[in-house]
C-alpha cells in the first residue's frame, strides 16, 4: 500500500517540479556538456559520486557537480525519490517499518561531509569515563511516555477496562473542547482538530488550509503521545484523565474526523471500547498518509550570476524589478512601518494560523 | 507589550539611525564631491591633506564644547548592578512578538532585534524565545539526563557529571523553520526584526552526543535515530536521524560564557548545528535511542511543508542558506544620496558562508560582499559593501553561496516550486526596495516582493 502511495506522490513531485525546473532549467545549460563531461554516469546518475564530489572541493550542491553526478535532469528530482540515489532522502520500503508504513528518511549519501564526520565518530574508539549511573529501564516507567508511528510503548489498558468512545468524548468536551471546540471545530484561535479543508487552495494568495487530524496528520498513534504528553496545556498528562481517559480522547478524534478502520469504511461507533487496537486499526488508514515524502530540499540549483543575470532570476521572475508586492500603505500612501499600526488589527490569515 | 512601548521604540530606533545615516552620508557626499573614493585612498600612499579633502567647504563648529553633568558628580559605584544591564539608553532593542501569531503566550515566540545588533553573537538576553509550552524554571540540582533504548547500559547524569566530560565551545546559529513565514503569501511587515528574527547566534559549551551515547554503549548495528525529550511542560521531542546525532550534536549547558538562559532551555539543552532549532530540544531530560522513529506532533503536523499540489515534506532538518541585509532596512531611512556600507548576515546549515552577492537593481547584476567577521561552520557571517547611492530608487538584494555550492534563490523561483503553503523554510532573498530621494517618500526604505 505504502509503496503504491509513494510513486504516486513521485509523480506528482516531478508535476509540481516542472515549472521550477524549466525556468532553472532554461538559460542554465547553454554549455550542455554537463552531463557529458562526467561520462561516469550509469543508469540514472553516477555511483563515484564520492569521488566527483571530492575532486569538487566538497561542492556537493554546486549545479555542475550534481549534473555530473545525476544527469541533466537534476531539477526534475525524480530520481531523487529513488532510495539508492546519492541525493535521495528516502530510506528503501523494506526497511521503512514495514505495511504499516513508519516511514523513515535518512540525510542523503552525498551529504558526504556528513556521513564522514559520523563515521570517524562512531569509529573512534571509546572507554567510558564512567561520570554517570547505571539505570534499569523499569526506572523509566513514568518518564517513558513515547508511542512511535509503529505502535511500541502503549499503556497496559485492557478491553475491560478501556473506556467506551462515548465516554471519551465527554473526556475530550470537558478537558479540550474549551479550546479545540466540543467537535474539534477550533475555539478562541487555538486549533481545530477536525475540519475537512482542502489542502489544495487555487490561488497562492489564499489563506493556507487548516490542517487537521483528518486532512493532515499521517499517524493515529501521534494523537496519543501527543495529547498525553503536552495536553491539557495547563496540565500536560494529566492523572485526572489517565492512559485510560487519554485512549478515549484519542478514539474520539478518530471518530470525529471519521477515520476509518478498515477496508469496509468502518468507523467507530460511541459504544466501542478505546483501545490500542483500535487506534492502531485506524492508524493505516489515515487518509493522509500516503502524501508525506522525505524532504528533498534544496530544490533549486541555480549558478552563481554576477553580471546581466537571465530574467528568470531577475525581479518578478521575468526580468521587471519594477514588479513588485508591498504591504498594505497607510491612508496617505506611506508604507505600515511599525508594529503599532498593526497591532490590533485582525490576523492577516498569510498561512501560519496555529503556527 | 502595549501600544505606547511600541510607538517609542518606533520614534526613538528611526531618530537613532537618522542621526547615524547622516552622518555616514556627510562623509559620504563630501568625499564624493571631493572626488577622493575609499577604495582609490585605500591604494595610493596616505596624505594627510588628501585624506582630509572632502571636509574642504564644511562649515567649522566654534562654539565650545560643553561639560556633560557626568563630568561634574561620580558616577555609580562597583556593585550597582551585580548583574550588568544595558544602558538604560538602550531599552528600546528588545525581544518582540506579534500578537496575532499566536492565542497565548506560553505557545509562542519572540524575535531578535537583528537591525539592532552587531557582528555575530546574539547577547543572551536577546536570543529569539519559542516556547511549546512556556519556560520552564528547573532547579538544576534535581535535573537529571538520561540515556536509553539501544545501548548496553542505560545511564543516568545529573547536570553535574556533565560537565565533568570533555567540553566543546562552538558559536553556531539556531533558526526556527517558521523563520519569515509571514512573508510566503506577500510582504506585510517592515522590519528585519519580522523578517528575519527568528534566530540567534551564540557560543555554546557543552558535552559531545556522540561522548554521551557511546558512554551509554550505542548499539551502532541497530540504532538507527534518537529521539530527545524535554523536561518542561510540552515534552518537546524530535526524531533525529543517527548520522546527525554522530556528526557534530552537543547537549549544552552554557551559552555565551554563562549558563543556559531558561528561556533556551536551562540547564541543559540539545544543540544540533545547522537544523531545525526544534529539534534542539530544550530542559533535554531523556534521550531514547531507538530503530524507528516517534513521528512525534511536532515532525507531522507540525514542520513539514505543504506542497502547492497538497504533498507534504517530512523529516526536513537542514536550514538552507540564506541571508539579510540589516543596514540599510526597513527600520531605517536614507538620509540622501552618498556613500553608505551596506551590511548585513549570511549563514547556512550546511556549513561556512562562501560567498555573498549584493544587487542594488533587483538581481540583474551583483557585486562580491567582503566579510568583516570571522566565517565558522553553520554560524551567521557578517558581510558588508561600499555603496555610492546617486539617490535614485534601489532595490536591494543580498545573495548568499555556501560551501556546498548551494546558490540562495530568488522568491519567484522558490515560490513556483514549494508554493505558498508551506508556513517553514523560506529562505529566498527578500528585496528592500530605496525610494529615489527627490520622490515624495525619498529615502524609505520599504519591504516589498517579487
Amino acid at each position: 500500500m505504502f509503496s503504491t502511495k509513494k510513486s504516486l506522490i513521485a509523480a506528482a513531485v516531478v508535476a509540481s517540479m516542472a515549472a521550477g525546473s524549466a525556468l532553472a532549467m532554461s538559460s542554465n545549460d547553454k554549455g550542455g556538456d554537463t552531463a557529458a563531461a562526467a561520462g561516469k554516469i550509469e543508469g540514472k546518475w553516477a555511483a563515484n559520486y564520492r569521488e566527483i564530489i571530492k575532486e569538487n572541493g566538497g561542492k556537493y550542491l554546486d549545479r555542475e557537480v550534481m549534473e555530473k553526478i545525476l544527469g541533466s535532469d537534476v531539477n526534475s528530482l525524480r530520481a531523487k525519490l529513488d532510495p539508492n540515489n546519492p541525493y535521495s532522502f528516502e530510506v528503501d520500503d523494506s526497511i521503512d517499518g514495514g505495511p504499516h508504513g513508519n516511514a523513515q528518511c535518512k540525510v542523503p549519501k552525498a551529504f558526504v561531509e556528513v556521513w564522514d564526520s559520523a563515521e570517524k565518530n562512531e569509529k573512534a574508539d571509546y572507554i567510558a569515563n564512567k561520570f554517570g549511573k547505571p539505570i534499569a529501564e523499569s526506572a523509566l516507567k513514568i518518564w517513558e511516555i513515547n508511542v512511535d508511528g509503529d505502535g511500541n510503548g502503549w499503556p497496559n489498558v485492557s478491553e475491560e477496562e478501556a473506556v467506551t468512545v462515548e465516554k471519551g468524548g465527554n473526556i475530550y468536551v470537558q478537558f479540550c473542547g474549551m479550546c479545540h471546540g466540543e467537535f474539534g471545530e477550533g475555539a478562541k484561535g487555538y486549533l481545530p482538530l477536525a475540519v475537512d479543508e482542502d489542502l489544495v487552495t487555487s490561488d497562492f494568495r489564499d489563506p493556507a488550509p487548516m490542517k487537521t487530524i483528518g486532512n493532515y496528520w499521517p499517524y493515529a498513534t501521534t494523537i496519543f503521545d501527543y495529547s498525553r504528553r503536552a495536553m491539557p496545556f495547563w496540565s500536560p498528562n494529566s492523572p485526572a484523565i489517565g492512559d485510560k481517559g487519554y485512549l478515549g480522547i484519542t478514539a474520539y478524534l478518530i471518530q470525529a474526523n471519521g477515520i476509518p478502520l478498515d477496508d469496509e469504511d468502518t468507523t467507530l461507533d460511541d459504544s466501542d471500547k478505546a483501545t490500542a487496537q483500535v487506534i492502531m486499526a485506524a492508524n493505516k488508514y489515515m487518509k493522509n498518509q500516503g502524501n508525506f515524502f522525505c524532504d528533498h530540499r534544496p530544490v533549486t540549483h541555480n549558478k552563481r550570476c554576477m553580471k546581466d543575470c537571465p530574467d528568470y532570476l531577475v525581479g518578478d521572475g521575468a526580468g521587471n524589478i519594477h514588479h513588485y508586492r508591498q504591504a498594505r500603505r497607510l491612508p496617505d500612501g506611506t508604507p505600515q512601518y511599525n508594529v503599532n499600526q498593526r497591532l490590533h488589527e485582525a490576523p492577516p490569515g498569510v498561512g501560519h494560523a496555529g503556527f | 507589550m502595549t501600544d505606547n512601548r511600541v510607538e517609542e521604540k518606533v520614534a526613538v530606533q528611526s531618530e537613532e539611525s537618522r542621526s547615524q545615516s547622516r552622518r555616514a552620508f556627510l562623509k559620504g557626499s563630501a568625499a564624493v564631491a571631493g572626488g577622493v573614493l575609499f577604495t582609490k585612498a585605500a591604494s595610493a600612499d596616505y596624505d594627510p591633506k588628501k585624506a582630509v579633502a572632502p571636509y574642504a567647504g564644511e562649515k567649522e563648529i566654534t562654539e565650545p564644547l560643553q561639560d556633560g553633568p557626568w563630568r561634574k558628580r561620580l558616577g555609580f559605584g562597583v556593585r550597582r548592578y551585580p548583574y550588568g544591564v544595558p544602558s538604560p539608553y538602550e531599552k528600546d532593542v528588545q525581544r518582540r512578538t506579534l500578537e496575532w501569531l499566536t492565542p497565548d503566550s506560553m505557545a509562542s515566540i519572540t524575535m531578535t532585534p537583528i537591525q539592532s545588533l552587531h557582528g555575530i553573537i546574539t547577547p543572551n538576553g536577546l536570543h529569539f524565545e519559542r516556547f511549546h509550552g512556556g519556560a520552564a524554571d528547573i532547579d538544576p540540582k534535581t535535573h537529571r539526563l538520561v540515556i536509553h533504548g539501544l545501548v548496553e547500559r542505560p545511564l543516568i547524569f545529573t547536570v553535574d557529571d556533565l560537565k565533568r566530560f570533555p567540553s566543546i565551545s562552538r558559536i553556531h546559529f539556531i533558526e526556527c523553520p517558521a523563520n519569515g513565514a509571514m512573508e510566503w503569501k506577500g510582504v506585510q511587515l517592515n522590519s528585519v526584526q519580522w523578517t528575519h528574527g527568528m534566530m540567534s547566534c551564540v557560543e555554546y559549551t557543552g558535552v559531545r552526543l556522540s561522548d554521551l551515547l557511546k558512554e551509554a554503549g550505542i548499539k551502532l548495528d541497530k540504532a538507527r535515530w534518537i529521539i530527545p525529550e524535554g523536561a518542561d511542560a510540552s515534552g518537546m521531542s524530535r526524531s533525529i536521524p543517527l548520522e546527525i546525532a554522530m556528526d557534530d550534536c552537543f547537549v549544552a549547558y552554557a551559552q555565551n560564557g554563562e549558563a543556559l538562559r531558561r528561556e533556551q532551555g536551562y540547564p541543559i539543552r540539545l544543540v544540533v548545528p545547522g537544523c531545525e532549532a526544534n529539534m534542539w530540544v530544550k530542559y533535554l531530560r531523556r534521550i531514547k535511542v531507538t530503530d524507528v522513529p516517534l513521528q512525534h506532533r511536532e515532525e507531522t503536523s507540525k514542520y513539514t511543508e505543504l506542497m502547492p499540489d497538497g504533498t507534504a515534506q517530512r523529516f526536513s532538518w537542514y536550514m538552507e542558506p540564506n541571508s539579510v541585509i540589516t543596514y540599510p532596512s526597513p527600520d531605517y531611512r536614507m538620509q540622501g544620496p552618498g556613500k553608505y556600507y551596506v551590511r548585513g548576515l549570511a549563514w547556512s546549515g550546511r556549513g561556512k558562508v562562501a560567498h555573498v552577492d549584493v544587487s542594488f537593481d533587483g538581481g540583474k547584476n551583483w557585486h562580491e560582499a567582503h566579510f568583516t567577521s570571522p566565517v565558522l561552520d553553520k554560524a551567521w557571517t557578517r558581510f558588508e559593501i561600499e555603496w555610492d547611492w546617486d539617490g535614485s530608487e534601489a532595490f536591494l538584494m543580498s545573495r548568499v553561496t555556501d560551501e556546498t555550492g548551494y546558490v540562495q534563490p530568488p522568491m519567484p523561483q522558490m515560490r513556483a516550486v514549494e508554493g505558498t503553503n508551506n508556513v517553514y523554510h523560506r529562505t529566498a532573498m527578500v528585496t528592500w526596495r530605496v525610494h529615489a530621494w527627490d520622490s515624495k517618500n525619498g529615502g524609505l526604505i520599504e519591504n516589498v516582493q517579487y
